[in-house]
């Protein structure tokens, strides 16, 4: 493990912020901020009640050779999924495979072969199955946590990459970023029931907190698909510009507003989903290349990996402005917000 | 001929301007389902006949591999979404070959062809295209005159122009502290052009360096006085604006006489193989091992490129996806996508939706790229590699070591960073 971390960078907002924000702080208390770090092979743990590392869970001794990437945390908190792969996309070797890690023990409790160089990876919100997209043979994958088991796996677009799984449990999206492309999986029956397109290389998508909308960003494009998750249809796409290069979506729990992290230009981006319309651009001293995003159950904080600053940054959803930096480990790609485990 | 094209709809309703933005920040996303069609899709390319010659064979094989991946992953996905999709391939070379083959493409069915690895094919396929009114996507000629007086409305580029490696190459060298060009050119006029295009380059946008000297070589004729030339200028760079084979052979003079001068060569597709840096190599080992221009690299490892490069040496069996497959297997990437997104496959939808300003590619270089609206040029970024004095795995023969025009530079324009490299609208002759 190593030495718990945090930077000592303070802006003059956060004390005005914390003070107007202190009963939110308090309900903060709950929540870890996990944030994997493709390049030193490891998930930097942080408290966000205090925006202090507590601890850094190692994924390889090879940082380098294993990279994780994408991750999930189970709704009791105890387990974060995480995807975890080598920086050769088409060889499948051991390290191909999504690890499940006990959050307060840091001890591996559970693997799932996952060849074909796993992305990202979704948690069902009942906490059973895991849904990964394997990049490197372009398919989605479901598994049993319980036993371990592979469900099913389907054939999607050409380098996959996102996966997430509806708030009522019955779909899983799966994005290609080569082919722009969306598959939908019946989870209940374990078939396709759906293909369909979206805006040029999809990345991460995302589905409101009803269910009735999904987002998808597109990295080339620069844009954010919304989806009617009733019909699986496109109804808008929002324009963030052409340099935006959207990766990870954060889905604020409180309100309407969705933050999507902008790599491209250093910023987060902010819009009401009510309107479809951008609200806010959060650039001002942003960490750089903003990749992973994700916010707080109460819709106080979002934060921010930020891949090429090895840096976590802390916006105050009330100012939308950065409050904070937290020093991450190198090359931070994503980033999860899950509940302390009850009793811990 | 006249161009009766209908222009891109920025321009076509250019009363409707503010109407128009307002519909690009918010795409009706269901148009883009709506206009996929539901006939099968065909998407010809002419790749070159094996001659036995290495480096032309070295071109034709990896043009013939682009389209074999290109066919497997984009009839993948269109069987997905309930389309049938396919890549038919001819092989042709020549001006008349190509064009027959073209017509035979068409004929079962293609609506796009890509294809012209020499400005002699790609004039013709160009001039067919217009005639035939079938989109064509230039796949391996960078001849610039295909981009000015000879272009033709119903051509798109997506291998670089000449202008375009010469700015980089010219920006690579200069800022690297070469200052005394010297270039050794052949007597055809295409070779003559780029001389011309890079000396304006050098005298109008790199301050600091000159030319001090060229010379004319006849094909496979005496270097001797070359030779000597070179070493009376005082050159620091030698620039070899010559068909790959005449540089390796020049390489081996300038060895030979023992000039000190880094030299490099322009970058036509078969002097952005493998087979040419390994040749290149061994007949110069000095000289032979310096840097090179290209179009793709595929060591190249960031922006999706480590995807692409590696499911690619998976389908061949190790090899390495070199230029010409890369253009080749995003043609066929362009074509889809405009059958799926721009509502159609004739010929107006195929050319007003791979136009519009609007219309992003992802060509796995890390940033969007779009069309140049006055000669239909892809904006891009262009690779610097240097090849390697000892390694023997075709892999890592050559080392990535350059991209022009860098693509991080949050804050600038995108359009504007590509529009570093090539002739902008201003020196563009081509009335599309």
């Amino acid at each position: 493990m190593r030495t718990r971390r945090a930077s000592n960078w303070r802006v003059a907002a956060v004390a005005l912020a914390t003070a107007l924000t202190a009963g939110a702080a308090l309900a903060q208390d709950a929540y870890r901020l996990y944030v994997a770090n493709e390049y030193s092979a490891d998930i930097t743990v942080i408290d966000t009640a205090t925006n202090e590392v507590i601890k850094t869970l190692t994924i390889s001794g090879r940082p380098g050779e294993v990279r994780p990437r994408g991750m999930a945390v189970s709704p009791d908190g105890r387990t974060i999924y995480v995807s975890v792969s080598d920086f050769n996309p088409q060889i499948e070797t051991p390290e191909d495979k999504i690890v499940a890690i006990d959050v307060e023990t840091s001890e591996i409790v559970g693997e799932f072969r996952a060849g074909g160089n796993p992305e990202r990876v979704a948690v069902s919100p009942d906490g059973t199955q895991i849904w990964a997209a394997l990049e490197a043979i372009a398919q989605g994958a479901g598994y049993d946590i319980a036993t371990g088991e592979q469900l099913a796996n389907f054939r999607v677009g050409v380098e996959a990459e996102g996966v997430a799984v509806s708030p009522d449990g019955k779909w899983v999206y799966i994005t290609a970023e080569a082919t722009h492309t969306v598959t939908v999986v019946d989870r209940e029956n374990l078939e396709v029931v759906k293909h369909f397109l979206v805006g040029n290389r999809p990345r991460v998508v995302e589905f409101s907190n009803d269910g009735t909308r999904a987002y998808v960003s597109a990295e080339i494009g620069g844009t954010i698909s919304v989806v009617d998750t009733s019909t699986h249809t496109v109804i808008q796409t929002i324009n963030l510009g052409l340099d935006s290069r959207p990766v990870e979506i954060a889905v604020d729990p409180t309100s309407d507003r969705i933050y999507v992290a902008g790599g491209g230009t250093s910023a987060v981006y902010v819009i009401d989903t009510s309107t479809n319309e951008i609200v806010a651009t959060i650039r001002e001293q942003m960490g750089r290349r903003p990749w992973g995003i994700a916010i707080t159950p109460d819709g106080s904080t979002v934060y921010t990996a930020d891949g090429l600053s090895d840096s976590v940054s802390v916006i105050d959803t009330e100012c939308l402005c950065v409050v904070d930096r937290i020093e991450a480990g190198r090359g931070a790609h994503s980033a999860e917000i899950g509940v302390i485990p009850d009793g811990q | 001929m006249t161009d009766t094209r209908p222009q891109p709809c920025t321009v076509r309703v250019r009363a409707l301007a503010p109407l128009l933005a307002a519909l690009c920040l918010f795409v009706p996303a269901a148009s883009l389902a709506q206009g996929i069609p539901t006939e099968p899709l065909v998407v010809g390319v002419v790749v070159p006949v094996a001659t036995g010659d290495p480096l032309a064979d070295a071109v034709a094989k990896s043009a013939a591999d682009g389209a074999v991946m290109a066919d497997d992953e984009f009839a993948f996905n269109a069987e997905m979404l309930g389309i049938d999709f396919s890549v038919i391939t001819r092989q042709a070379s020549g001006a008349d070959a190509v064009v027959a083959a073209a017509e035979e493409l068409v004929a079962e069915g293609a609506y796009v062809v890509a294809g012209g690895f020499s400005l002699e094919e790609a004039a013709a396929l160009a001039a067919w295209s217009a005639e035939a009114g079938v989109p064509y996507l230039n796949v391996g000629s960078s001849a610039d005159a295909l981009r000015q007086e000879q272009c033709q409305p119903t051509t798109l580029h997506i291998e670089p122009s000449a202008a375009m490696y010469l700015d980089s190459l010219a920006g690579w060298y200069v800022r690297s502290g070469f200052r005394d060009w010297f270039f050794v050119r052949g007597s055809d006029a295409e070779s003559s052009r780029q001389l011309q295009r890079v000396q304006r380059g050098l005298r109008e946008r790199h301050f600091g360096a000159r030319s001090v000297g060229d010379v004319a070589v006849e094909p496979g004729g005496d270097l001797g006085q070359a030779v000597d030339r070179v070493r009376r200028s005082g050159a620091d760079l030698v620039l070899l604006l010559l068909p790959a084979d005449e540089q390796l052979r020049v390489l081996a003079a300038l060895e030979e006489a023992g000039v000190q001068a880094e030299v490099t060569g322009f970058p036509y597709p078969e002097a952005q193989t493998r087979a040419f840096y390994q040749a290149s190599r061994e007949a110069a080992p000095r000289l032979g091992a310096g840097h090179r221009a290209s179009a793709w690299e595929a060591t190249l490892d960031a922006y999706g490129a480590r995807e692409l490069n590696a499911r690619f040496r998976q389908f061949f069996g190790g090899q390495p996806m070199e230029a010409p497959a890369w253009a080749v297997y995003q043609a066929v990437k362009l074509a889809y996508e405009a059958a799926f997104f721009g509502g159609g496959t004739d010929v107006e939808s195929v050319l007003t939706y791979l136009e519009a300003p609007t219309t992003v590619f992802d060509v796995w270089k890390g940033i969007g790229t779009t069309f140049r609206p006055w000669d239909g040029q892809l904006r891009q970024s262009l690779y610097l590699v240097k090849v390697s004095e000892t390694e023997t795995d075709p892999f890592t023969l050559v080392t990535l070591v350059g991209e022009l025009p860098a693509i991080y530079m949050p804050g600038t324009d995108p359009v504007e960073r590509l529009d570093q490299i090539g002739d902008l609208a201003a020196a563009s002759s081509c009335r599309r």
